[in-house]
């Protein structure tokens, strides 16, 4: 179990992870991640049996983008977290005393944005954190090794979630609210539901909740507010459980507060309470939600939330990004005589400092924000973060701004500012793309849009944003970005080959005879964004033909099950941006089904082979049959029919095996490997989830044994044994193909790496590699 | 590039900017117009209707298993008389009732009230003067209505699935009166345009659970007009996001580098 990684010349020494391995040893994964530091050598490390599997990142010299949805800080300010719209969430590495932040790692895992970050446990030093996405994901990660250790998809989703320690629990509760009528408290490592909190008055979503205790009180209050405007207070004793009662508010109280977006009480007199809309923001006397004082947001700006800072200052930020302090009327200040009296004219909130970036850049969506309260070394920090569309992190010191200057309204600059791309340009030499050897330094540099990696060819094919599809030998590639050698010093080496027929972006690639061997050795497929799909001779580079079928550009190129009729045998599946399906004989060279007027974006195709049906799934929950030969449409599906017909396809799978699970690119939605599957069902305790599975495993197996390349898993199973597998680039926004969780280091190899036993290129974000077991003597310097 | 293809993606530009600067505009007040004719026809306070209406319904099935007559008030079954036939014993006839003190709530009905006012919100926020400078920004917007319109037709058209026991604890089923015996069970739930009843019983044989059910429903005449309205609002959204995308591939006219034609990859 040694594992050992490199960020920025920082290493992590293998032996404190063994221990930490041996600690949660119910946690192991079967894959190791080794990545090489250029002065480790590999004798430091004993490579366990030969499934090793060695993925490498390759970069490319552009940053992914991030548009930062959700943002966390870690107490001992040595990590920040940041979620983004795109589903993955990215490590950084923070320095505590300067807050200095290295990117270092990217969590890819949800399909939806991700909407709450939370710590896991109190222990200061425990590496867990919490995320949660729009779909209703949830998964706990190990920030150490960035693997994910549970996840659940639950139907309630979550807008927001407060980490708690209850009296009478050992360790943290999430609180989590969101498009549902209740409040659940779940266990952040097993990611069940421990009970939930109801509502009796007015039952409706909760828009915000902050629980705390009392000082006075040994019992956990939990401060609701429903989106119609009921505040709710229920009491805690710490034994409440799931097959108790229903727990209901001990009070409420309706108040005039619709579309609450916070509500926090202060944590200095537990007296005053801060509520922010987006219109406007108030205090309330916690006595009896009497509303004390009232502020209105900036024009054209909406608040977002806020928290106090003093029992008569305030923070609220806005959707542009700034952060306004606020001095309370003496009305809303509880140790002040004048508390909870009526408004004094000329005692009104006062603005006396504002939290804002310098330049003004404009941003596509409101930036996640949050407020902390850190310490490290015993010394205690306010801060403010915020994330933004374009991915840049900054931070402001509250504390420096928190005292009032008379007369003056000074507006503070963030102490950090970052993002993902002044780390990629900070970075000498910039991280290794896959075709860097092609682009000569002075001309512009030619997008790299897709990529596909042909193994019994070992060729590696990829196309470009200006059309052009160039083909080379993989392990050459692989050895110029990785091995130091005289071969870097040749110009316009590798040898390779250059496909010119598409008029822009090359969007897709697919070969099929890897799919099935009923295609042509030859042929290779490539889909583009003039609407066209390019079908190419691979040894003599001729373009065989070009298919004009589609009206908007082509996004993915699918191969039908091999049970199909020989005529659709002969076809592969296109899908394009004009919500249109085409099956394209390459026998043929025609088109032999045209399935268009779906009103939404195609998402899923599966297949009926036995009915000659294709089943087009569309983003708005529609199915359409369609007649793969004749190009009838049977039927229009929708709602609850219409997810039965889906699962009906899959359930097919057990005894079809050769069909639509082809190596991910034939379902979307593509299911797990059965070994995942056989788990879920052995959680849920679903004795029918865990035969489909055994039953499908066994299947694979035998598949997989006799006649490599035949069956779905076996493709997947004859890439293990081979020594290099180049996976596709990952594009952003994330692709449904396949969400199992897992990690990728941020930081790309770099040169020098000395000897490399195995290896696998993972996909990534812009860049890519992979390789697998044993290709030590290929791959020697 | 040739001339042609310049002055091609000069007027394309114009375009875009038009589509930016009023399309967008006109769309969303389009968009705006529609949602709120769909909040109006929700029988609960929302967006300015003042809500709670009342409807009579009679679900029976055929022959006679089982007849229900309900008042939908709102989001609540405030009333119903309620009888099924017993399958284990012959000629009986189970009755009980909901009245006003113990109403059964229709979880879905809120949550699809609630997802479209979220959606209404989003465009309130757009203010009518502001000027959109990147397809992006317009993106944000659509991506988030699209995501509150799927969610509020999905709350409908998809009743979520729930554990006969869970069903057997909840709050609606306390609220009969009389009680059923142990092995039976009612649920109301709400599928596309229809109201849904279902009566379950429970039987063990051989030691294993084995649950017959029957069901009644009806036709309930707003929600085939909230379907429909939601289901146009979904198209208006998406017909305005191919829009965008098909001015996203000239690479000058956006801001970043995102691509929507990647979504599908």
């Amino acid at each position: 179990m040694c594992e050992l990684f490199e960020l920025n010349g920082f290493c992590v020494d293998f032996k404190t992870n063994l221990g930490r391995d041996e600690r949660n040893s119910k946690h192991k994964v079967s894959k190791q991640v080794l990545m090489f530091y250029e002065n480790c050598k590999i004798s430091d490390f004993t490579m366990p049996g030969t499934n090793l599997i060695v993925p490498v990142v390759l970069w490319g010299k552009h940053a992914p983008t991030h548009c930062i949805s959700s943002i966390y800080l870690s107490r001992d300010q040595k990590t920040l977290v940041t979620g983004c719209y795109d589903g993955q969430i990215c490590i950084w590495q923070v320095e505590p005393e300067s807050l200095k932040m290295t990117p270092r790692c990217l969590l890819v895992g949800h399909t939806a944005p991700v909407t709450c970050l939370s710590r896991a446990s109190i222990i200061q030093d425990n590496n867990f954190i919490v995320s949660s996405s729009e779909a209703g994901e949830m998964c706990t990660w190990d920030l150490v090794d960035g693997k994910c250790r549970e996840s659940v998809k639950l139907s309630q989703i979550h807008t927001n979630i407060q980490a708690y320690h209850m009296c009478n629990s050992e360790d943290l509760r999430l609180f989590c609210n969101g498009y549902y009528a209740e409040i659940l408290i779940m266990d952040p490592f097993s990611l069940e539901i421990l009970f939930s909190l109801s509502s009796k008055m007015n039952p409706d979503w909760i828009s915000a909740v902050h629980v705390l205790r009392p000082s006075s009180r040994k019992d956990d209050v939990v401060l609701a507010i429903s989106i119609t405007g009921t505040v709710k207070v229920w009491s805690l004793l710490g034994h409440e459980n799931k097959q108790s009662e229903p727990i209901y508010e001990n009070e409420s109280k309706q108040i005039r507060c619709l579309n609450a977006l916070s509500l926090n009480c202060c944590a200095y007199n537990q007296r005053t309470v801060l509520i922010v809309c987006a219109k406007y923001c108030q205090i309330y006397d916690a006595g009896d939600f009497s509303v004390l004082c009232s502020i209105q947001a900036p024009s054209g700006e909406r608040w977002m939330s806020g928290d106090f800072l003093a029992p008569d200052r305030i923070l609220v930020w806005s959707t542009e990004g700034k952060g306004y302090l606020y001095k309370l009327p003496a009305n809303s200040v509880p140790d002040h005589k004048g508390f909870h009296g009526p408004t004094v004219e000329h005692d009104s909130p006062v603005l006396f400092g504002i939290l804002a970036h310098t330049d003004n850049k404009l941003l596509s969506c409101p930036p996640a924000m949050r407020f902390v309260i850190t310490s490290s070394g015993g010394k205690q920090r306010r801060l403010l973060l915020r994330g933004d569309s374009a991915g840049v992190v900054s931070v402001w010191n509250v504390d420096d701004a928190a005292t009032p200057l008379l007369n003056q309204v000074p507006s503070h600059a963030p102490i950090v500012l970052t993002s993902l791309e002044l780390a990629w340009a900070e970075m000498n030499p910039s991280p290794v793309g896959i075709l860097d050897q092609l682009n000569h330094p002075d001309e512009s540099e030619i997008k790299l849009t897709a990529s596909i990696y042909l193994l019994s060819l070992n060729r590696l094919v990829v196309g470009r944003e200006d059309g052009s599809i160039v083909i080379l030998n993989a392990t050459h590639t692989v050895q110029l970005q990785l091995l130091h050698g005289r071969h870097q010093q040749l110009e316009d080496w590798p040898p390779h080959q250059l496909l010119l027929g598409h008029n822009g972006r090359v969007n897709c690639l697919l070969y099929p005879h890897h799919v099935h061997q009923r295609y042509d050795k030859s042929h290779l497929v490539s889909g583009g964004i003039d609407f066209a799909v390019c079908l190419w001779d691979l040894f003599s580079g001729v373009l065989l033909h070009r298919f004009c079928v589609h009206a908007g550009e082509i996004t993915q190129l699918i191969v039908p099950p091999h049970n199909c009729s020989p005529r659709i045998q002969k076809c592969i599946c296109s899908v394009a941006s004009d919500h249109s399906v085409t099956l394209l004989s390459l026998a043929e060279r025609k088109c032999v089904t045209l399935a268009s007027r779906h009103l939404f974006p195609v998402v899923t195709i599966k297949w009926r082979p036995a009915d000659d049906f294709m089943v087009v799934g569309c983003s708005d929950g529609t199915v359409y049959v369609w007649q793969m030969e004749t190009g009838h449409l049977d039927r229009v599906l929708h709602g609850m029919i219409a997810e039965e017909v889906l699962a009906a396809c899959d359930e097919t799978l057990t005894d079809d095996l050769g069909g639509s699970l082809s190596a991910g690119s034939g379902d979307l939605q593509g299911l797990a490997n059965p070994a995942i599957h056989f788990f879920r069902g052995l959680r849920h305790r679903n004795l029918t989830a865990m035969r489909a599975a055994t039953a499908r495993g066994l299947a694979a197996l035998q598949v997989a044994g006799p006649a490599p390349g035949a069956g779905p898993l076996a493709e997947p199973a004859r890439a293990r044994r081979a020594q290099l597998t180049v996976q596709g680039f990952r594009s952003n926004p994330t692709g449904m193909a396949d969400c199992s969780p897992r990690r990728i280091m941020l930081q790309g190899p770099r040169k020098y790496y000395h000897l490399i036993r195995s290896m696998e290129f993972y996909d990534c974000l812009g860049g890519v590699v992979v390789m697998n077991e044993r290709c030590g003597s290929v791959l020697k310097s | 590039m040739c001339d042609n293809e310049k002055e091609e993606a000069a007027n394309l530009k114009e375009e875009f900017e038009w589509v930016l600067r009023e399309e967008v505009h006109a769309i969303l007040h389009q968009l705006h117009s529609v949602l709120v004719e769909c909040a109006h026809r929700f029988p609960v306070p929302l967006y300015g209707n003042e809500g709670q209406k009342q409807d009579k319904f009679i679900l029976t099935s055929t022959p006679e298993q089982l007849k229900c007559i309900v008042t939908l008030t709102g989001d609540s079954i405030t009333h119903a008389d309620i009888s099924f036939k017993v399958l284990r014993q012959m000629h009986s006839i189970c009755r009980t009732s909901i009245n006003q003190d113990g109403p059964w709530k229709l979880q879905q009905i809120q949550d699809a009230a609630n997802h479209l006012q979220q959606a209404i919100g989003y465009i309130d926020n757009v203010d009518k003067h502001y000027v959109f400078r990147s397809s992006e920004e317009v993106l944000h917007i659509i991506q988030c209505l699209i995501g509150s319109l799927q969610r509020a037709r999905t709350a409908l058209v998809l009743p979520k699935k729930r554990a006969i026991d869970e069903l057997m604890k909840s709050r609606n089923m306390k609220a009969l009166s009389p009680n059923l015996p142990e092995d039976l069970a009612i649920s109301f739930y709400i599928q596309s345009h229809k109201l849904i009843f279902v009566a379950y019983q429970l039987s063990s044989v051989h030691g294993t659970m084995r649950i017959d059910s029957c069901q009644a429903d009806c036709a309930v005449p707003w929600l085939s007009d909230v379907l429909f309205m939601l289901t146009a609002a979904l198209h208006m959204c998406q017909q305005l996001k191919d829009k965008l995308c098909v001015f996203s591939q000239y690479k000058d006219f956006t801001v970043g580098s995102r691509s929507a034609s990647m979504l599908l990859n």
